[in-house]
């Protein structure tokens, strides 16, 4: 369904240049149109990974394309939840942009499945789907931590330095921030908790092997064993602020190694 | 209609001139019904604050100077003030330069404090005083109501009210940004000066629960408590209440550091990592600055909140500017609807449309008439001149009324009836 992808696109990419603007001159009328443009454009894609699903028929996270697609739809979904638990709209200008350039790489992906392998095999049990689906979230929501954490240290550092600037008064506070990091931080440890057992899962059903020793595996491992810490730490007050949110930033480029990088090294999880 | 505001401001006179021009609520009253004569100025309002005396008129087009002078003569008059003492203080606008000034006034532009919040309500306060003494009419009603508009969103829409450009705020200000909002945070006062007190104001009117107050003098620290709802601590138990305060704010006289490193580390400790905001307005400082480099803990002195201060008024300045945009396309908007508002162009093209039919039908018929004196020529002009104005005399005060009613349908009526384009 690439037209729908398109106007997805369009849709986000409205959404992104509103975003921006608004932050750059806190008209209210330019956030509307960003956060109805992400309404928009979130209806629009839920349509299109459907119509995909319906027509190539296999959940649409297999692919490279479908994947970016679907982690770019879990990420709308995300700062949704941010938007309106938070009211962080200054995090448009930062998440929006990244999410159009990850659908635009969607876009322009070819969609032919040659030289890949089939995906109606490894897809065939409903764990699979489970499996990468939970493990999407879990990466949006380590997004979320990566965000809050960027936000809080800059404006920790701002406080410290005592000189405020522009984009200072335009952040949520630092409990706000904090809070946010904490809960993205616990809904994404159970979310890649849950992931990883139901992969582990189907990896034994499918060759009766629980564990594979692939990059991925172990990056996927070290990304649990951080996060785990970092709750660890904010429960027990040690290393609230600074400390925990530069873990979050540090859990994040985890995060990517463990999503990008591994396709590099080659292994198990040759797939998306 | 046409509009003139003469005043002057704390830029153009200082204050022994503007005590002497001040209205109070019942002058004003007085004053709008004398100043208004239904002649040449046809509406009026007095906005009379501790730094401005604005009076602000509608009179008709043609009569923009008289209404000026009209306005100059009726201060002078009403305040008593020897001839041409006001000359070099007052200023005073016309049409778009009015309402771009009014405009500028609500929305804080033109305010010693650039942005500061009161001058709206003394607008508000001026227009209903005018309301009540009857001389706000339909000019001025849909100028106020615009400048409330263009106040409005000059504050949505630019940051000119935003980020605190006092000491005493800041406390509220670095609350908000620590703890996003002061409800259910606990703020302690060590020493009970006066500009402790103020920013205790602004952090209860925030909505700070508990509040501390610790100073040598047991009496003062009676008072602040009894006012703020607070509790008074004793000076030498002030290490075991620290702990408990998200906000400290210090400003006693003493000559040493009374909130110390060691102290602070103790207290972060027992704060389990909690944030810690420390405002230390004394000088000599009373909270040791290295306790600024332990985690969690945020501690700004005068100096500090100065310079926030002075970056803040810079932004504010550069909002300003926006603001100003913001003024200007709305001042083109005010003169547009104000244009759609006047009745003048109408009642002009309805008379010239009937005379301009006589005209037309007496050449027709000239030719008819042979040859006839100047005299006669002008008795037969006056003649059918006088008939288009008898005849059009109670169409044209059916008009005026309508307009005067505000029924815009009847007016556009008339318009249809007689063909007249816009």
């Amino acid at each position: 369904m690439r037209s729908l992808l398109l106007a997805v696109l369009a849709a986000y990419l409205n959404a992104a240049i509103h975003s921006i603007l608004a932050f750059v001159n806190k008209r209210r009328s330019l956030q509307r149109v960003a956060e109805l443009s992400i309404a928009a454009g979130f209806v629009l894609h839920t349509a299109a990974l459907i119509a995909d699903w319906a027509i190539n028929g296999h959940y649409p996270l297999f692919y490279l394309r479908e994947t970016l697609s679907f982690l770019a739809w879990t990420l709308v979904a995300a700062y949704g939840l941010m938007l309106y638990r938070y009211r962080a709209q200054a995090l448009g200008a930062f998440t929006m942009p990244l999410i159009s350039i990850l659908t635009f790489i969607a876009v322009i992906i070819r969609s032919g499945p040659e030289g890949e392998p089939a995906a109606t095999g490894v897809a065939a049990t409903w764990l699979f789907p489970v499996h990468t689906t939970l493990l999407l979230f879990a990466y949006a929501a380590f997004f979320v931590v990566f965000m809050a954490s960027v936000m809080y240290l800059l404006q920790e550092r701002e406080l410290k330095l005592k000189t405020f600037s522009g984009i200072f008064h335009r952040l949520p506070s630092l409990s706000t921030v904090n809070e946010l990091a904490t809960m993205a931080a616990a809904l994404g440890l159970t979310l890649l908790t849950v992931g990883i057992a139901t992969g582990m899962l189907w990896s034994s059903t499918r060759d009766g092997k629980f564990w594979h020793n692939d990059p991925k595996e172990i990056f996927a491992v070290l990304t649990w064993l951080l996060y785990l810490l970092l709750i660890i730490y904010r429960a027990s007050s040690q290393w609230r602020g600074r400390r925990a949110a530069w873990l979050g930033v540090v859990g994040f480029a985890l995060v990517l190694c463990t999503f990008f990088g591994t396709r590099l090294l080659g292994g198990y999880h040759v797939f998306g | 209609m046409a509009i003139v505001l003469v005043g002057v401001n704390h830029k153009t006179a200082p204050v022994e001139v503007r005590e002497r021009l001040a209205f109070s609520d019942e002058a004003s009253a007085e004053g709008l019904r004398t100043l208004v004569d239904g002649e040449i100025i046809r509406e009026g309002l007095i906005v009379s604050t501790c730094n401005r005396v604005e009076i602000l008129t509608a009179t008709t087009a043609d009569q923009l100077q008289q209404g000026a002078q009209r306005v100059t003569d009726f201060l002078d008059r009403a305040r008593a003030l020897p001839a041409g003492f006001l000359a070099k203080h007052l200023y005073s606008h016309t049409d778009d330069q009015a309402v771009r000034h009014l405009f500028r006034v609500a929305s804080s532009l033109d305010s010693m404090v650039l942005g500061e919040p009161q001058v709206l309500g003394q607008v508000r306060r001026a227009y209903s005083l005018a309301v009540e003494a009857g001389t706000a009419g339909r000019v001025l009603n849909r100028l106020v109501h615009h400048t409330f508009r263009v106040a409005k969103r000059i504050r949505t829409e630019t940051g000119i009210a935003a980020n605190a450009v006092s000491i005493s705020y800041m406390a509220v200000e670095l609350g908000k940004k620590i703890f996003n909002s002061l409800k259910g945070h606990t703020v302690m006062l060590i020493g009970a000066g006066e500009m402790a007190e103020l920013s205790l104001r602004h952090l209860v009117n925030a909505g700070a629960s508990r509040v501390l107050i610790a100073n040598r003098t047991e009496e003062s620290a009676r008072r602040l408590a009894n006012e703020f709802g607070g509790e008074v601590i004793p000076f030498e138990q002030l290490a075991e209440f620290l702990p408990e305060a998200d906000v400290v704010i210090c400003s006693t006289g003493a000559p040493e550091y009374i909130v110390t490193e060691p102290l602070t580390r103790q207290v972060r400790e027992r704060r389990r990592n909690r944030p810690t905001c420390f405002i230390d307005i004394s000088v000599p400082r009373n909270i040791d600055p290295a306790v600024g480099r332990l985690p969690n803990v945020f501690i700004f002195d005068i100096d500090d909140l100065e310079s926030v201060i002075s970056s803040n008024i810079r932004e504010r300045e550069r909002e300003a500017e926006r603001a100003e945009l913001i003024v200007r396309s709305e001042v083109m908007q005010f003169q547009q609807a104000l244009r759609a508002l006047d009745i003048g162009p109408t009642i002009g093209a309805l008379r010239q449309k009937l005379q301009e039919l006589a005209r037309t039908e007496m050449e027709r018929q000239r030719n008819r008439l042979g040859s006839l004196t100047p005299e006669q020529e002008t008795a037969i002009e006056a003649l059918l001149m006088s008939t288009v104005n008898k005849i059009s005399h109670p169409v044209l005060n059916q008009l005026r009324r309508s307009y005067e009613t505000s029924d815009s349908d009847a007016v556009q009526a008339l318009r249809d009836i007689f063909g007249l384009e816009e």
